[in-house]
């Protein structure tokens, strides 16, 4: 009799371009990224990382058994371990990813509703909770191969040096990942090939990416920064690239998501150049997440000859 | 004395402003990154609730309808005025660190809400019962809440130290989205032990 | 001149928040941001009472209040202003823009309690603004109201047809979204110096 009600858990209609393809497209994205993390940073990235991806991955299946849920993993905590790991000093002490994806999966998303529901970018209010909470332990960078400097090593990252000594850092170093910083975003070279492979899939379009960088240039031309320098530094393209094109927490139309990748423009360059922070993406994402529900609304297409009499919306 | 102690306990329990009935939130958040904070903002609170109560409920025949609610606003910016020039008297960092929310006691939901829903109907020993009860609920929260707020985001307790010296504060716990949080879960807390809605 | 005024008013909208960084007038944010339209009014009544209370209990304080040496009286006299204030506002739409009253004059009671009317009377003191200050930072601070608001609004909708959990529907979720709502708010701490 049982075999008479397949009762199964969706989707019904199996199709190539599920949540699971999409969480395996973008793990086999993160890959070049995560292997210039290790090049750069060593065992203590693949520490940080192992424990990142673990932990979410453990969180997650405990939260689903106490809510009594019986879904399959879809992939998505790994994908959040993994850029959560990625944005993180790989100086952090242990129990920083622990915390950190507790409040990635529980807090920012299966509060929510989990998958789909939720409104902010879990991996990002994950990296700002603790950057919020924990500071110092947030805060301490290394060079890469272990190098260390005469200066302090909480200045080891371009965007730092900039802010508080006034010091470029080379482009070929930003570019291949030669420097201080999180995991992940240090060698824009494996991010590019990385995100190329989004866009050759079809995960990711360009109506976010490319004006949220494009921004970030423009603004620092006119306040008089070097636009390449502002490009490649901090998290910006591993941000613009693989968090702020995240399906659940932004637009669905398309001027919302320009009006999005804009808005995180401006936002970061403002934090960059005038706030308290060295660095603005997280936050700036995370503004124009919960800016997107009235994106969306305010972006609706009309269809052809509406019109809702005398009044405009 | 029953008469007394009634509401005094639904203030405290039942109808709990913070939790149950929603209002009196500005200064719980504000104040609650410590936990004497709680004590010092309650215990303010309580003396206008109870004072206002007190006084609405004895006038309450001679009140006409149109006007109550400036005649309500008068009596409690009157002990809110008293409160504020004794704190700032006897209790001056406590005044420094409150600052603005204490004449903000005056627009206390709180405070005018139950002055309209139960002082202007209710007798006076009743309304004195509810002024405290109120009053003491709403300092109950404000301790729990600066109390877990502090104790986490701190590791000290009424200053306390009470976490061991390895442990980092999470200092997020007494910032704003601190706050948000650990009402949140106090709520879902009360929910789902099955609190009034 | 001009860059201090820009300053104060990007400090009071975005760097101090009045509602998710100052928790200033949170019983109205919570009771009225459950729908986009009602926060929209709320949001529309707060500006126009707290520009006018500001102006109004400015010159209150400047030529009565401190030349009279009835300094004590600043909080009942205040409270008085806005309440009665609101009254006239209410009456005074009522009768000449019917339109305009339909759209936020139910919100004009429930602002007479709005603390951060109040709150930005008494700062408008302790900061010693002088008249444009005065003006300029409420209408800063409305706007942050604004903006907080009408955002929150626009997530809670969004919440309201989402699988929360059953302990945390309703206000605790709600909770939960500001405080992230103002983690996101804390990336402007600092900036231009604020």
């Amino acid at each position: 009799m049982g075999e008479r009600f397949y009762v199964s858990a969706p989707p019904h209609i199996k199709s190539r371009y599920d949540a699971r393809y999409i969480m395996h497209q973008v793990v086999i994205a993160l890959i070049p990224p995560t292997v210039a993390g290790i090049i750069f940073f060593g065992g203590r990235a693949i520490l940080i990382l192992l424990i990142s991806v673990a932990s979410s991955v453990l969180w997650q299946r405990l939260i689903l058994y106490i809510k009594g849920e019986r879904k399959p993993l879809d992939g998505s905590e790994i994908v959040t371990g993994l850029l959560l790991g990625l944005n993180l000093s790989p100086l952090v002490p242990w129990w920083i990813p622990v915390v950190g994806t507790f409040v990635a999966i529980v807090l920012a998303k299966e509060l929510f509703g989990g998958l789909g529901f939720n409104i902010f970018n879990p991996a990002l209010i994950a990296r700002a909770f603790l950057l919020v909470s924990w500071p110092m332990e947030m805060t301490t960078w290394m060079f890469p191969y272990g190098a260390t400097q005469a200066t302090s090593l909480t200045q080891a990252t371009p965007l730092t040096l900039l802010k508080l000594q006034h010091t470029y850092t080379p482009y070929i170093n930003l570019f291949l990942g030669n420097r201080g910083g999180c995991i992940g975003e240090t060698s824009v070279l494996a991010l590019l090939i990385g995100a190329g492979y989004l866009f050759y899939k079809g995960v990711i379009d360009w109506k976010i990416p490319v004006p949220y960088i494009s921004t970030v240039g423009i603004l620092a031309l006119i306040f008089r920064q070097d636009p390449l320098f502002h490009i490649m530094a901090g998290g910006l393209i591993l941000g613009a690239f693989f968090m702020a094109t995240d399906y659940t927490t932004t637009p669905i139309t398309k001027s919302g998501r320009i009006i999005f990748g804009i808005g995180c423009g401006i936002i970061t360059i403002l934090v960059r150049l005038f706030g308290g922070y060295p660095e603005g993406v997280s936050f700036s994402i995370l503004f124009m997440n919960a800016m997107t529900p009235l994106l969306d609304r305010w972006t609706i297409p009309k269809p052809f000859g509406y019109k809702i009499s005398g009044r405009s919306v | 004395m029953k008469r007394l102690l009634r509401p005094l306990v639904n203030g405290i329990i039942r109808e709990n402003p913070i939790l149950i009935l929603m209002i009196g939130l500005c200064p719980t958040l504000a104040v609650s990154s410590a936990a004497i904070n709680g004590i010092y903002m309650g215990l303010a609170a309580t003396f206008v609730l109870a004072g206002s109560n007190l006084l609405v409920s004895l006038i309450r025949k001679w009140v006409p309808d149109q006007i109550r609610i400036p005649i309500f606003i008068t009596i409690i910016a009157t002990f809110v005025t008293i409160v504020d020039m004794v704190m700032h008297a006897y209790a001056p960092d406590m005044y420094n660190i409150l600052g603005i929310f204490i004449p903000l006691i005056v627009v206390n939901c709180i405070i005018l809400g139950r002055a309209e829903a139960f002082a202007y109907h209710n007798g006076v020993i009743e309304s004195l019962g509810d002024g405290i009860g109120m009053g003491l609920g709403f300092t109950l929260i404000l301790i729990v809440l600066g109390g877990i707020r502090e104790l986490l985001g701190n590791g000290t307790l009424f200053g306390f130290q009470i976490m061991p010296s390895s442990y980092k504060p999470v200092i997020i716990m007494i910032l704003p989205p601190g706050a948000f949080l650990t009402i949140g879960f106090l709520q879902a807390i009360q929910r789902y032990r099955g609190g009034k809605s | 001149m001009l860059t201090h005024f820009l300053l104060l008013f990007i400090g009071a909208l975005l760097v101090n928040n009045i509602l998710l960084i100052r928790f200033i007038a949170l019983c109205s944010f919570f009771g009225v941001s459950n729908s986009m339209s009602t926060s929209i009014g709320m949001g529309m009544a707060v500006t126009f009472v707290m520009v006018l209370a500001s102006s109004v209990s400015w010159i209150l304080w400047h030529f009565i209040l401190v030349p009279l040496h009835l300094e004590f009286l600043e909080i009942s006299a205040f409270i008085l202003t806005i309440a009665a204030l609101v009254q006239f506002v209410e009456l005074f739409l009522k009768k000449n823009s019917p339109s305009l009253y339909r759209a936020m004059g139910i919100y004009l009671p429930l602002i007479t309690t709005n603390c951060a009317i109040l709150a930005v009377a008494f700062i408008n003191v302790s900061n010693h603004y002088n008249f444009i200050e005065s003006i300029i930072y409420s209408i800063g601070v409305s706007g942050g109201y604004t903006l907080a608001i009408v955002m929150f609004a626009g997530i809670r909708e969004r919440i309201a047809s989402a699988p929360v959990p059953k302990a945390f529907q309703g206000y605790p979720i709600a909770f939960i979204t500001a405080s992230l709502m103002s983690l996101a708010f804390l990336g402007f701490k600092g900036l231009f110096g604020l």
